[in-house]
């Protein structure tokens, strides 16, 4: 293959998801124009794009920065706390008969119903925000990681005791490498998941962010604007889950499998 | 603020709800300079609904604020809630149903047999009972629907049902809609019907009001000038909501404004001057309320609850 067609194919192959997307919109206008479907049900996508552009480009940054920067500072926060967690939990059975029990807990129960409580406990600023961004999306991460540290062959742990290697050094250079993979998957669904854990906080409290927005146009029921504000949140969690897809690959490239980079 | 010789008093303001025309008067105090006249830093902080306000009010996270006064008796009587309200700023309840035009039921009478549509988690549910029964309502013979607030507009203009519970302070959002729809609303506020009390009101911590009663009495001063400002100045209260939150749209808050001008400006004002508890009628609010709850009449005395000294021109 010439190095042109490869070039093609590859922005084929990277175009086309967003073109099977783009198709449904023509389909979404056109049934609602056919059912005359009012706006405050289902607005059309073109009536979506109008309350889009109705809103000043300098309001939608403000709230895109202030949900943005709740989820990127809850996500780095589970990130800190999950790696350790899943270490500790990987080198001790005891901890993981103990603590995993406590975060399964901590997973299902219903972030809406606690989120009035850390917000008194924590006060009405962003605290509370990035706890519960945090809370939600720290379980995928050590799930995925402990997995992975758990996955590593059985001849490389041997092989590792047998040259004396201290535990920090089978964990750093043997177990954490061949967990990469695992936990890049952990890290795309918590990364997502604390899109929506700063959407849910701002549900309660928050006089800013796309969350806060999304609830104030429905409360007026203009849910056009409604629309928009969602659709403007999934470019941004697809963004995001694809900078960490980037992530991966420019700095732990030996962990995708070698024939093709997805 | 530079410029100021003294540093000012700071106030946070607990808001019961999202901001929006029903809520200009706290906008129009910082826009019109009322609070600055009285050496006051207010700062807005949004609300979900008359419990979280009442609750960050009694945890210290706001000074003064906003709340139905029948979620406060009730919090009261339940057990201890240390806030106290202060200033009456809603004399008539908002209560109210929404139907349309052309489905013929006129008033509260006629929702006999109807398809009755409220969200969940309203204070309104708990006084249909009543509501119905002063007007000789059977109660069996509604179908009560809960459903998400946000729906309850499209369900009236797609006719899913035939009756709607919100407030009046919606009055200009649902007509929008209808508008769209090709349709006119009708309004029916459960005042007219019978149900006569106290609602919104401000409310403030009983530290706040202890430990600097001076700046409490300053405030309710301004905030009370500011909503004679918001109905006699519809528009340039609008201004102001919109000038600090973006979001809220002039014309819709100026609409708001008019259309609720009956819950400030009713009889009970005209008797009893604005803001003020008329120890009968508060008397009657907490009747109703407990009647509501199926409460015991005792479980409060309804004047243990308010505080008069604040008001503009009491006498301390």
């Amino acid at each position: 293959m010439s190095n042109l067609k490869v070039l093609f194919s590859d922005i084929g192959h990277r175009i086309l998801p967003a073109f099977a997307l783009l198709a449904l919109l023509p389909l979404w206008e056109l049934l609602c124009r056919l059912f005359d479907v009012p706006s405050f049900i289902l607005p059309a996508p073109s009536v979506i794009a109008e309350a889009f552009m109705s809103v000043d480009m300098s309001r939608w940054m403000v709230h895109l920065w202030a949900t943005l920067r709740v989820a990127l500072l809850g996500f780095g926060l589970s990130i800190l706390i999950s790696l350790p967690l899943a270490v500790l939990m990987v080198r001790s059975e005891f901890l993981t008969r103990t603590l995993f029990p406590c975060l399964v807990v901590i997973q299902s129960t219903p972030i809406v119903a606690v989120a009035p409580l850390l917000i008194v406990i924590l006060g009405a600023g962003e605290a509370p925000r990035l706890v519960i961004a945090c809370l939600i999306s720290f379980f995928p991460i050590v799930v995925a990681t402990t997995t992975g540290m758990l996955a590593t062959p059985k001849e490389m742990l041997e092989l590792s005791r047998s040259l004396r290697a201290s535990p920090v050094r089978e964990v750093w250079q043997v177990r954490l490498p061949y967990a990469v993979p695992h936990i890049f998957s952990g890290l795309k669904v918590a990364i997502t998941l604390a899109i929506i854990g700063a959407v849910i906080a701002e549900f309660v409290a928050a006089e800013q962010g796309l969350g806060y927005f999304v609830q104030f146009s429905t409360s007026y029921f203009r849910i056009p604007q409604a629309f928009a504000a969602l659709f403007f949140l999934s470019a941004v969690s697809l963004v995001l889950f694809k900078s960490v897809q980037l992530a991966q690959r420019l700095f732990f490239g030996w962990s995708l499998p070698s024939d093709d980079e997805r | 603020m530079a410029g100021l010789t003294h540093a000012a008093d700071q106030v946070t303001f607990q808001l019961d709800w999202l901001p929006g025309g029903d809520k200009a008067p706290i906008y129009v105090g910082l826009e019109q300079g009322f609070f600055e006249e009285e050496g006051l830093d207010v700062s807005i902080s949004q609300g979900r609904g008359s419990n979280d306000a009442m609750t960050k009010l009694a945890t210290r996270q706001a000074d003064i604020g906003l709340s139905d006064i029948t979620a406060l008796m009730m919090a009261r009587a339940e057990g201890e809630m240390p806030v106290k309200a202060v200033y009456s700023v809603f004399s008539e309840a908002p209560h109210a149903f929404y139907t349309l035009e052309e489905s013929g039921i006129k008033e509260v009478a006629d929702v006999a047999g109807k398809q009755i549509a409220t969200s969940p988690f309203t204070s309104s549910n708990l006084f249909l009972p009543l509501l119905l029964d002063i007007n000789g309502v059977d109660e069996e013979s509604i179908q009560l629907i809960n459903s998400d607030p946000g729906t309850l507009a499209p369900m009236l203009l797609t006719g899913r049902t035939d009756v709607v519970i919100s407030w009046i302070t919606d009055h200009e959002r649902y007509a929008t809609n209808a508008r769209s729809a090709g349709k006119t609303l009708h309004v029916m506020p459960w005042y007219d019907a019978g149900l006569e009390f106290y609602a919104t009101s401000l409310i403030a911590s009983e530290r706040f009001l202890n430990e600097r009663p001076d700046v409490a009495r300053r405030f309710v001063s301004a905030y009370a000038k500011a909503i004679e400002y918001t109905w006699e100045n519809p528009h340039e209260a609008a201004k102001a909501v919109h000038a600090v939150v973006p979001e809220v749209d002039v014309e819709m808050a100026e609409a708001t404004i008019r259309s609720i001008r009956p819950l400030v400006y009713n009889e009970a004002s005209d008797a009893h001057g604005l803001g003020a508890f008329d120890a009968e009628r508060l008397a009657t609010t907490w009747e109703w309320t407990a009647r509501a709850q199926e409460a015991d009449m005792d479980m409060l005395d309804p004047e243990a609850i308010v505080d008069r000294s604040f008001m503009p021109g009491a006498t301390q």
